[in-house]
């Protein structure tokens, strides 16, 4: 028998029970659909998230933190809470190290900035001007007014979605413009704001991005001698360091030499591993998400096999008068199949179809505005924007999954469908 | 020399042949011990009471069965030694016409005629041809895009015969064709049927109650419980 004649007998068969052929495919469809709406989400977050922080990160820098501090690396987990506290001129004792260009302090806390009538939550970073813009050339650019390198006290440098929150030109603050900048001291009791006024003198250009490390986009900068008086510490959050070269050798030998000089007390992380790190979280969310997806399409699978088994009792006489007329058992077999394939086909297409869309609602749901606004008050953040990715692979495999599927578990309905005896088949009522 | 011995070869003999079907441990005894030689051409009544075995000898001449013990000869070739593939190519060459028709429901008059022809891998103008050709020497030229639901006893009978002739069979096995259609029907069908053997020269076993068929066959032979008691040419 032709393969055509048998792919039209199959659609004829499929086409008479559409209704349970259509439940079949919505199984497959379902699980394709999960499996490449989860994947190109995926892969598109991993997509966004390396560009921004490849943008925010120069692979020539590593960061120093104490271990309560950020810890992307294993030992931060362990370490218990010690009194070690980093201060802004350790950076004199890292300047020393070999192969160590220059570092930076920079001291982070929440605070608010008051413009006008309206007020916004936001990091507030204290930097050396004249060092962050050199160790950050590309992303401590004033698209408006000028860095100072030896700053007035009181000069302050905004983001560019501190300037222009809502992206829509309306400014919420520019170059010269007076704002408050308020600072809540929980350690005293009770918590006591403290505030001061300060001077726009620069915007940022756009980064985009989280700056994670670097500059970004949602944060005030002002002067690091400004910052401890203000918040009255020395302590830092984090050391920038600046590197001669981002050879392998020359970070690790660093990073060691940090470690050492701190008696161990300090995270050192570069940025390539944590590049690396962001990546093998990804894979591992990618499988599990997958793995999840998969699930259910294994489910669609025994719904196949379950409906198969169901049709093939209704199709016995039909399966007799076939051999009846001379039909092989692999024809007999042939045909099952086919209509598994053509099952899975059409499953895997409206599904991959299906996934697409899905995957495209989902980022536009999670692809928040810049800025949430609640009352008055308002937490700027940064504007994150998933674009899903759909690769051939995923499409083929999605394709070739639900066919396998499919085709896996009709191959034990269709098996016992060609091995139908025709006596027996033409008997059965 | 060869052409005589070819005539001399039966299109279909069975020797011995043997039937049991178990019944949980109740052997019965279906067939026991049928030997039978039809010539070809010939046009054949099997004849016998409910239960005596005819459906299942004419299964075993169809290739639909495999005998207990004994022999099938089609043609010469031992069908018992046959493969499964190779059973299913015999089975392509014998045209079996079944008491309950046995059409495939969703496919029109045409298509069931046509699906015998995609079985040998006839293309889709030839067989279209065929089968619009069959059906009308049936008499179901304006029945064709029927489906078997939309067709009378008598007329499914027919699409059933339209099918049974499509591969140009060896030989037609029928197995009461007129079983489930009045007799004025039937008559008409008796008359295609032979017409067929008179005709074109196609060899024709019918398993009937029927008198009616029975009277106008070449030859017929009585079974009873399994073994053919009497043959007699009309
Ligand atoms: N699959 C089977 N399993 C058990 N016994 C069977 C089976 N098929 C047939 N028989 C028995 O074999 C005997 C012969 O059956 P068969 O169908 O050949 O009779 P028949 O002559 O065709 O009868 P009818 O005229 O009623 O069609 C019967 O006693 C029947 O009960
Ligand atoms: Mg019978």
């Amino acid at each position: 028998m032709k393969i055509s004649d048998i792919f039209s007998f199959a659609f004829g068969a499929i086409r008479l029970r559409k209704l349970r052929a259509g439940l079949t495919t919505l199984g497959v469809v379902i699980g394709i659909a999960a499996i490449v709406a989860l994947l190109s989400i995926t892969q598109g977050l991993q997509t966004t998230i390396s560009d921004q922080l490849q943008s925010g990160f120069a692979t020539d820098t590593l960061i120093v933190s104490t271990q309560r501090g950020f810890g992307m690396s294993p030992g931060a987990i362990v370490a218990a809470e010690s009194d070690f506290e980093l201060l802004v001129n350790y950076t004199q004792i890292i300047d020393e190290i070999e192969d160590v260009d220059m570092s930076v302090a920079v001291i982070r806390k929440l605070g608010y900035i008051k413009s006008g009538e309206r007020e916004f939550m936001l990091a507030i970073v204290g930097v050396d001007f004249a060092k962050y813009a050199d160790v950050y050339s590309r992303t401590f650019v004033a698209e408006d007014g000028d860095i100072s390198l030896s700053p007035e006290n009181e000069t302050v440098v905004v983001g560019k979605r501190v300037s222009d929150p809502w992206e829509n030109g309306t400014a919420f603050t520019n170059v010269d413009n007076i704002v408050e900048i308020t600072w809540t001291n929980a350690s005293t009791l009770p918590p006591k704001n403290e505030t001061y006024s300060g001077q726009v003198a620069a915007v940022l250009k756009e980064i985009g991005g989280f700056g994670f490390g670097g500059p970004s986009d949602t944060n005030i900068y002002i002067p690091i001698t400004r910052a401890q008086s203000f918040f009255g510490t020395d302590e830092c959050d984090t050391i920038i360091v600046q590197l001669e070269n981002d050879d392998s050798a020359t970070i690790e030998s660093v990073s060691e030499a940090i470690e050492e000089a701190f008696g161990g007390q300090v995270n050192v992380i570069s940025s390539t591993a944590v590049l690396d790190t962001v990546s093998t979280i990804f894979s591992t969310v990618e499988l599990f998400l997958t793995g999840i997806a998969a699930i259910s399409l294994l489910v669609a699978g025994i719904g196949i096999m379950n409906i198969m088994i169901v049709s093939l009792m209704e199709r016995t006489r039909e399966i007799g008068i076939l051999k009846a007329l001379g039909m092989k058992n692999r024809t007999v077999l042939s045909i099952f199949l086919s209509e598994a394939v053509i099952v899975g086909l059409m499953g895997a297409a409206v599904g991959v179809a299906s996934g697409w869309v899905l995957a495209n609602v989902v980022a536009r749901v999670f692809t928040g505005g810049g800025f949430m606004s609640a009352g008055n008050q308002a937490a700027i953040n940064a504007g994150m924007t998933i674009t899903p990715v759909l690769t051939p692979t995923v499409i083929l495999g999605a394709f070739a999954f639900g066919l396998l599927i499919s085709v896996i578990f009709a191959l034990y309905p269709a098996w016992r469908a060609s091995r139908l005896r025709p006596v027996d088949a033409l008997r059965y009522e | 020399m060869k052409k005589l011995m070819r005539m001399a070869t039966p299109i279909v003999e069975t020797v011995k042949l043997r039937k049991t079907y178990m019944l949980g441990k109740v052997p019965v005894e279906a067939l026991q011990g049928v030997n039978l030689k039809v010539q070809r051409g010939d046009f054949l009544a099997i004849l016998g009471p409910s239960g005596s075995g005819k459906s299942t000898l004419l299964n075993m001449i169809g290739a639909l069965d495999k005998p207990t013990s004994g022999k099938v000869f089609i043609e010469g070739v031992d069908a018992s030694t046959l493969s499964d593939n190779a059973l299913a190519d015999l089975r392509q060459e014998i045209g079996f016409v079944f008491q309950f028709f046995n059409l495939i429901p969703r496919l029109t008059a045409r298509g069931n005629v046509e699906l015998t022809m995609t079985i040998p891998g006839l293309g889709r103008d030839r067989r279209r041809k065929r089968a619009e050709e069959l059906l009308e020497t049936v008499g179901l030229s304006d029945r064709m895009n029927h489906k078997p639901a939309e067709l009378s006893g008598g007329e499914r009978q027919r699409v059933a015969i339209a099918r049974a002739l499509a591969n140009n069979p060896k030989f037609l096995l029928m197995d009461e064709p007129t079983g489930n259609i009045d007799s004025k029907t039937a008559k008409e069908i008796v008359e295609l049927v032979k017409k067929l053997n008179r005709d074109k020269g196609v060899t024709i076993i019918v398993v009937t109650h029927d008198q009616q068929i029975a009277l106008q066959t070449r030859r017929t032979v009585q079974m009873i419980d399994g073994l053919i008691v009497e043959e007699k040419v009309n």
